[in-house]
């Protein structure tokens, strides 16, 4: 077992490593390259500094105004999911009548439904709604979308929790609804995390609902800007590389800071129950 | 109690927060003299969205009372259905149905004589819907499709340009034997639209040369069997899949053709690789940004597929413009529109472009291939693109003859037939 | 005592007070937001797309009622047995792999080392990025001839036969499972670690201490002790595989033809080429087929579970 400790491991995890990583360096080495560099011969994969493919890429794909975009839609409906979500599942974890059990199953159920067969008539309610190229629209179709999931990882953590915090705190006089709001909540911390940081990154990923529910070309967001970029200047690796890491970047940043704090949740949320 | 205080808050932002999604349309400005007015211009042609964009600033900059914004949308088509069904309508658009013809969707332009006087009259014949007689779109441009060949190769081994299938097979097998390094034709048959093309020129061309432009317009937006044969035996899909069947077992294709892209092919071609490809005159551009110096470029219509027909090329309309009955700014939107048939603008667009302009007062030295593709014109019969059913794209067609290429079907009838049937279902799914 | 002195004071302020009714049971009423909301996005628009898979619609025209025409249809049409076909095997070939790489890269993290922490975060970085952009990468990579994986291996002196992997109807299915397995992968390990790291450490040291070797270890104890996170893992993979759709866009575009189409991508091109009715019918299918497995893998999963 020594043995395998000390050498196997290292290895297989240097392969493990590298291998998740060959397509971001590959990525990272077409960005910061001009143009001309021919990658079809040779072994020359040391990246060179390139910089102007992001300028020229970020003022071509208005990249800075997607991102913006993108800030408030996935900001507004991680919001929207924590606050709706932990309600929801303090209800149903706490006070089990047929109302709150009935919703839970129904989420569950919908867990399952390809997202498709709602677009076109809730593009047809949007429309009527005046919902289209607006953010609240986005950002509520978003969170209804990650509401079932969601829901049952609070419920879960939310039933492993003994209920001693929240009748101690009933007992110095508060509601079971406040209960919840300042004694259950903050304990929720990982779980908000991992809420926060799954949903957080399907929002600003989406472009099966932006495609649909976006279209005005100054309300667009990242997935759309590049996909965009991406048909436009289809053959300029370069430049297509330049955009994806714009897009890409802070997804990534906010992932790498925050990725204990993820990690605890999915932990609690996705495995205690 | 602090607790009261919080729950009551909490409580007001839940229901506040679910209420918020209920109804609040946006407010609308009040139409202020004042304030711009906006138009959107919405197109699928990638090649001019810078061009047409600096258009645009300098419109803009000469009517501050109007803003254009350009939409491009590679899927245009389909897009566009998305806006219709949704009510974000654009004023102006460069993609044009025939059904939302039927509909309505389109101002009639018939009336515009300021512009139809300047423009040739093939084009208008074009532009004019068969079913009401009149115009719901004007093109500024014409394009023109066929095979773009290397002329130093052509020379190198003493070939002409094919007028029948046999010569066309003849050159191919030339080329692959005596130059074995350069791909005779060149096909990018990742992208179906391209594929596509094929199909409408080479295969449809059978049928457009036989009755002329306006009757098969008709024959198709009808489905008229007698005319269009689709599945019949030596009909023209057949042929047309025996055809292309043909080059790929003798090897005169590339190997990857279905994985091959719009600019490998460009690249091929540019640079000598491959001997001929098929493409229209849009392609120009792409070409000399890969090559500047290759300019021994020769263009030649398509051979026939079936014997005793005439060689076809495409000569089309380009670069159409519709205004929208939906649009609440029209009289703007025809300012733009007057703003780009000016003619130092076409001059500009059409040089840009590299392809010919439809209006008669336009002199633009559009492109190094002016002589060649006026010669073409005169060898081989002018056909249009195809009005096929909205539910059966170029795409799509284009997608059948990848399965075609990757085996899927038995005989190239059994191809002919599978085509048929999915004409006839996307034209039945839209003519009730 | 306390119980006493707390009933007082509520009975002296029993004035019903709208607001004491609320604070005391607003409680019963948390879901309702969550409900409301995912009434309105959701389930009414799935309602009316149930309804509208009953008819003709077409995008354009008034939608005409044909009862279940369009499900017959579907039994009928070739294409969509074709992409029934395509999106099962899809399914059928990452779940399993998901979870073997995801269980075994589990078991192999599982200790205390330096820098854990960001192994685990770059197997899981992939996940992170949208699939449509991980798909265009890949087809850099992937390409034919000009391929990185094909530059790299020239260079390297040895070239691979038939490297039009994209253009062959079948290695082009594989290579699309193999990338989204890869890009997935971190997220099935992830809760298998979590799994693995809820068994306390006496269970191992018993069975030590009882003389299992690794591997009795590891197929008597750890693994039906992971029922609940395979479970997890399995449904998330069942439903994410059956729905793929950006994946196979941005590398195949569904080609070469539709040898690569799945049913999501039918769909969406039934949709726009005014076949909406029908693309709506398939989306019922496509619920039934990713619903039976769901519930199949539950009841299996039900029968053999425990808790420690």
């Amino acid at each position: 077992m020594n043995f395998i400790n000390k050498f196997c491991r290292p290895i297989v995890l240097s392969i493990i490593t590298l291998l998740s990583l060959i397509p971001f360096y590959i990525l990272l080495l077409l960005a910061f390259s001009p143009a001309s560099r021919n990658f079809s011969n040779g072994l020359n994969l040391m990246p060179q500094l390139y910089f102007n493919n992001f300028i020229e890429a970020w003022n071509k794909s208005q990249i800075g105004l997607a991102i913006f975009n993108s800030l408030v839609i996935t900001i507004g409906a991680v919001v929207v999911i924590v606050i709706f979500a932990s309600s929801a599942g303090y209800a149903i974890a706490r006070f089990k009548n047929k109302v709150n059990i009935a919703i839970f199953n129904i989420l569950l159920v919908c867990m399952m439904i390809p997202g498709i067969i709602n677009t076109v008539p809730l593009y047809a309610l949007m429309n009527k709604i005046g919902g289209i190229n607006t953010y609240w629209a986005m950002i509520l179709v978003c969170s209804c979308n990650a509401l079932p999931f969601s829901v049952f990882l609070y419920t879960s953590f939310i039933r492993s929790m003994s209920k001693e915090i929240e009748e101690a705190a009933i007992i110095d006089g508060c509601t079971k609804f406040s209960a919840f709001w300042r004694v259950t909540f903050p304990l929720l911390k990982p779980v908000t995390s991992a809420v926060v940081i799954i949903n957080g990154l399907g929002v600003w990923n989406n472009y099966a609902q932006a495609v649909f529910f976006i279209q005005s070309q100054s309300m667009r967001t990242i997935p759309l800007a590049i996909s965009m970029f991406f048909q436009q200047y289809g053959a300029k690796w370069n430049l297509m590389a330049a955009s994806a890491v714009i897009g890409v970047a802070p997804a990534i940043i906010t992932f790498v800071v925050f990725q204990k704090y993820f990690i605890k949740g999915i932990t609690a949320g996705g495995v205690k129950g | 109690m602090k607790c009261k205080k919080l729950s009551l808050l909490i409580t007001a932002l839940l229901i506040g927060s679910t209420f918020a999604g209920c109804g609040t349309k946006p407010v609308a400005t009040p139409a202020v003299k004042k304030d711009p007015v906006k138009i959107s211009f919405f197109t699928g042609k990638v090649e001019t969205v810078d061009l047409v964009n600096d258009m645009i600033k300098q419109f803009n900059a000469e009517n501050p009372g109007i803003i254009v914004e350009q939409e491009f949308q590679k899927d245009a088509s389909n897009v566009i259905k998305v806006k219709f069904a949704s009510g974000a309508i654009p004023d102006i658009t460069t993609v044009v149905s025939q059904d939302y013809v039927d509909q309505g969707k389109y101002v009639d332009l018939s009336n515009e004589s300021a512009w139809w006087s300047r423009v040739q009259p093939s084009i208008k014949e074009m532009c004019t819907d068969v079913k009401t007689g009149k115009q719901y779109e004007i093109a500024s441009n014409m394009t023109m499709a066929g095979l773009y060949y290397n002329k130093k190769i052509f020379s190198d081994l003493g070939l002409k340009e094919a007028k029948t299938w046999d010569e066309f097979n003849n050159n191919l097998m030339t080329i692959k034997d005596k130059k074995p390094e350069v791909i005779p034709m060149f096909v990018g048959g990742k992208e179906p639209w391209m594929l596509g093309h094929l199909v409408e020129f080479m295969a449809h061309g059978v049928i457009k040369q036989k009755y002329g432009a306006t009757e098969t317009k008709k024959a198709m937006l009808a489905n008229d069997d007698s005319k269009l044969q689709f599945a019949a035996e030596g009909g023209p899909m057949d042929t047309f899949a025996k055809k292309i069947l043909e080059l790929k077992d003798a090897g005169l294709l590339n190997k990857d053709f279905l994985t091959a892209t719009y600019d490998n092919q460009l690249e091929a071609f540019a640079t000598g690789k491959a001997a001929i490809i098929s493409q229209g005159m849009w392609a120009l551009s792409g070409i000399s940004d890969k090559n500047k110096d290759f300019k021994d470029i020769g263009f030649s219509p398509y051979p026939s597929i079936v014997d005793g027909t005439k060689p076809v090329i495409l000569s089309a309309e380009d670069s159409v413009y519709a205004i929208t009955t939906a649009s609440t700014h029209k009289v703007e939107a025809k300012k733009f529109l007057d703003f780009m048939f000016k003619a130092e603008n076409l001059k500009k667009y059409s040089e840009a472009t590299k392809s010919p302009s439809a209006f008669i007062d336009v002199k633009a030295d559009w492109g190094i291939l002016k002589d060649e593709v006026t010669k073409a014109l005169t060898n081989g019969v002018n056909i249009g693109f195809t009005s096929g059913p909205s539910g059966f794209s170029g795409d799509d067609a284009g997608r059948m003859i990848q399965e075609l290429y990757a085996g899927k079907y038995k005989t190239s009838l059994d191809f002919a037939k599978a085509y048929k049937a999915t004409w006839d279902k996307a034209w039945s799914a839209t003519n009730k | 005592m306390a119980i006493v002195k707390y009933s007082i004071p509520k009975l002296k302020r029993k004035k019903i007070n709208l607001l004491n009714f609320l604070s005391l049971n607003l409680h019963k009423f948390m879901a309702v937001p969550a409900l409301i909301l995912f009434s309105v996005f959701f389930i009414y628009p799935l309602l009316n797309g149930i309804g509208l898979s009953l008819t003709d619609y077409n995008g354009i025209s008034k939608p005409n009622f044909v009862g279940i025409k369009n499900f017959i249809d579907f039994f009928k049409d070739d294409r969509a047995r074709n992409d029934v076909v395509n999106t099962v095997f899809f399914a059928l070939a990452c779940a399993p792999l998901l979870n073997i790489f995801g269980l075994i890269y589990a078991l192999i993290l599982d200790r205390e080392f330096k820098g854990k922490s960001l192994v685990r975060a770059v197997v899981y970085l992939p996940a992170v990025i949208s699939p449509l952009i991980m798909g265009y990468i890949w087809y850099f990579i992937l390409q034919p001839d000009k391929g990185f994986l094909f530059s790299i291996t020239k260079a390297l002196g040895f070239t691979i036969s038939n490297s039009n992997w994209l253009a062959d109807r079948y290695m082009s299915l594989w290579v699309l499972v193999l990338v989204n397995v890869w890009q997935y992968v971190g997220m099935t390990m992830i809760i298998y670690l979590a799994g693995l790291q809820s068994i306390p450490v006496e269970v191992n040291e018993a069975s030590k201490i009882d003389g299992a070797g690794y591997f009795q270890n590891l197929w008597y104890i750890t693994l039906p002790l992971m029922i609940h996170p395979m479970k997890i893992n399995i449904i998330t993979n069942i439903i994410g595989s059956l729905s793929v759709f950006e994946i196979i866009v941005a590398l195949t575009d569904g080609g070469p033809g539709y040898s690569t189409e799945s049913l999501s991508i039918y769909i969406m091109r039934m949709c726009y080429g005014s076949f909406t009715g029908y693309s709506t019918a398939i989306a019922v299918i496509l619920f039934f087929i990713i619903l039976i497995p769901v519930l199949i893998s539950f009841k299996i999963m039900k029968a053999r579970e425990f808790e420690v």
